[in-house]
């Protein structure tokens, strides 16, 4: 056995990581504003209790929303008080985004159910929405689960179809020359155009929503798939082959990690344009979902239930953005930081 | 490995204008198992196009390219390459990189071992799970030399594998190949335009001129090991081969 090199480098120095919370819960932790934030709340609430409302309205829900939420900023600046760390950094860095919060609760409020300043009934208070929510809370429920389960068929099937085709047309000339031309004139017509045709060509109209909406996906992705794995360095290529890579090992070591990152540009691109074909194909052919529920709800003229869809659909939406970022940092953490 | 030989080889490639362009001209080398060649020549010489050819990436629009017989007409495991500029592939950790090529060609049952001997020898512990970007170029260049070793070539490429490393540094990658070398016996050729690593390292010196490129001459290196970079026999020998590259 030959002996180790003289380095003297012990410690992984460089691996010591810079924190990421402390760039990105930068401002500071003040008493101030986390107090400011609190009373925001407390005003909102007994403005509510207090001032006269112009129409009936149950404000139970609202109220015990505003109590939830007092208590969930008291429960994390309490911590951020005692505890160190990044309990204190997340705490003191959202105190003036609540602040402003509660006071857009005190103004929506008072311009809606309590003077009435924009005109009813397509402008409805917070505390109408919470409670048409907690009405309906079964329906919406149950409209979620299909709009979230339509979508992440369709997302799937969209994706897996751009990432293949993708890696084809960026790796393979020949493939290139015959696939390209033509999938780029199909992919470029809007999804929604083919609305009418789909309605009449599938059987069922579930299987329409799925192609729609995967047709708004895997263009985007192939696009900037092809793009990823052109922009890949020669050298790695010429590695593999010293190394002994198979034309399949060559695919998945250094073609597919190699466009990751571009495939990831592809797909966020493609996210937004799911969530739009995912609403509209709900709005006119589906039975279920919460773009039928929409649809459904400004038939019978009730628009805070249309609010109550929009407000899902924000935090839906939301989630699901935030764990495809999370899944993505994951997928790229052999990426050099930038910050 | 038994005997490389490159008989009369031209490469011919296009320039910016289209016009063509003899980057090699009558290349003609015969490398012995065990040697260490150093190849130096001023930058565009075309050292890293016969490099190329050698390893098959590339091949030669006339003359031959052959191992024991044996046609060069693509890259293969047993002529490992160290790219100039390392080219460690930045998805992987060092450990992964290190073994990719081994799992590539012997599956998931590869010698773990063996890669765990290379990273403690390249002095790479502690860093196994470090991505490139992570790691300074002396180490990164550290973990592309195990990468190709790990396979036991027959005959390992270098070129310029020191380029992008500062003093301290490129001394002590320059050991590290050496101890390889002795070590595992694997025939070497070195590309580098720092004379003194070509005579630090190799047993013969090669000397190439650009605009064609071509080998001016071919010197067997009269240091006996272990050198040393200050010796009086090393300054002179070096005074040669700077004549040499005076054209
Ligand atoms: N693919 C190529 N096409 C055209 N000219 C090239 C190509 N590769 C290298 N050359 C030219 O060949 C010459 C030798 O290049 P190279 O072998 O990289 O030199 P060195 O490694 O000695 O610095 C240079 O003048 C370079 O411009
Ligand atoms: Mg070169």
């Amino acid at each position: 056995m030959l002996e180790s090199v003289t380095a003297s480098h012990k410690v992984p120095t460089k691996l010591v990581k810079k924190s990421t919370s402390q760039t990105k819960y930068w401002k500071p932790y003040q008493t101030r504003w986390n107090l400011i934030s609190l009373l925001t709340l407390v005003v909102a609430f007994l403005e509510n209790l207090l001032v006269p409302a112009q129409e009936l309205v149950n404000n139970v829900t609202y109220r015990w929303f505003l109590v939830a939420y007092f208590a969930y900023l008291t429960i994390v600046y309490v911590a951020g008080a005692v505890v160190h760390g990044k309990v204190r950094l997340y705490s003191g860095h959202f105190a003036q985004l609540n602040a402003s919060i509660g006071i857009l609760l005190v103004i929506q409020d008072l311009l809606t159910e309590k003077y009435a300043n924009i005109q009813q009934p397509f402008f409805v208070s917070f505390a109408q929405i919470l409670d048409q929510m907690k009405t309906d809370h079964a329906l919406l429920l149950a409209s979620t689960w299909s709009s979230l389960g339509l979508w992440l068929v369709s997302f799937v099937i969209g994706t897996i179809i751009g990432i293949a085709l993708g890696l084809f047309m960026g790796r393979y000339r020949q493939f290139n020359y015959w696939a390209f031309p033509y999938l780029k004139v199909i992919g470029i017509i809007p999804a929604a155009t083919w609305m009418p045709l789909t309605m009449v060509i599938f059987p069922t109209s579930y299987l329409a929503e799925i192609f729609l909406i995967a047709f708004s996906v895997w263009f985007p992705v192939a696009f900037m798939t092809i793009g990823g794995v052109q922009s890949i360095s020669k050298d790695y290529f010429e590695s593999a082959k010293t190394l002994g890579f198979s034309e399949s090992q060559i695919l998945k070591k250094v073609v597919i990690p190699g466009a990751l990152p571009n495939i990831f540009i592809g797909i966020f691109t493609a996210m937004g344009l799911s969530f739009t074909m995912l609403v509209i194909s709900e709005m006119i052919g589906a039975k279920v979902g919460l773009g039928w529920y929409i649809n459904w709800a400004k038939g019978v003229g009730n628009y805070t239930q249309v609010y109550a869809a929009i407000v899902i659909m924000a935090i839906l939406f939301s989630v699901i953005f935030s764990l495809l970022n999370k899944f993505q940092e994951y997928a790229l953490r052999w990426r050099e930081k930038t910050n | 490995m038994v005997q490389l030989a490159v008989e009369n080889v031209d490469r011919v490639l296009d320039d910016n204008n289209g016009q063509k362009i003899n980057v090699l001209e009558d290349i003609n080398l015969n490398v012995g198992s065990g040697e260490f060649i150093s190849i130096i020549g001023p930058s565009g010489c075309g050292k890293t196009t016969l490099l190329r050819l050698i390893s098959g990436l590339d091949t030669p629009e006339k003359g031959r390219v052959e191992v024991d017989g044996n046609v060069i007409d693509q890259p293969d495991v047993s002529r490992g390459y160290v790219f100039q500029h390392g080219s460690l592939f930045p998805w992987e950790t060092i450990k992964d990189n290190i073994s990719s090529g081994l799992k590539a060609t012997n599956g998931r049952n590869y010698d773990k071992k063996l890669v765990d001997h290379y990273i403690e020898l390249m002095g790479l512990k502690g860093f196994e799970n470090a991505y490139p970007h992570q790691v300074s170029g002396g180490m990164a260049q550290r973990a592309a030399l195990a990468r190709s070793i790990v396979l036991n070539p027959e005959l390992l490429l270098l070129d310029e594998p020191m380029g992008a490393l500062d003093a301290f540094t490129r001394a002590d990658v320059q050991d590290v190949i050496q101890r390889v070398w002795k070590q595992t016996k694997t025939t070497m050729i070195l590309v580098t335009h720092d004379i003194d690593e070509a005579i630090y390292l190799g047993t013969r010196i090669v000397v190439m001129t650009p605009r064609p490129g071509r080998i001016k001459e071919i010197v067997d290196n009269p240091l006996e090991f272990p050198r040393k970079r200050t010796s009086d026999e090393f300054l002179q020998f070096r005074r040669q081969i700077q004549d040499k590259l005076n054209f």
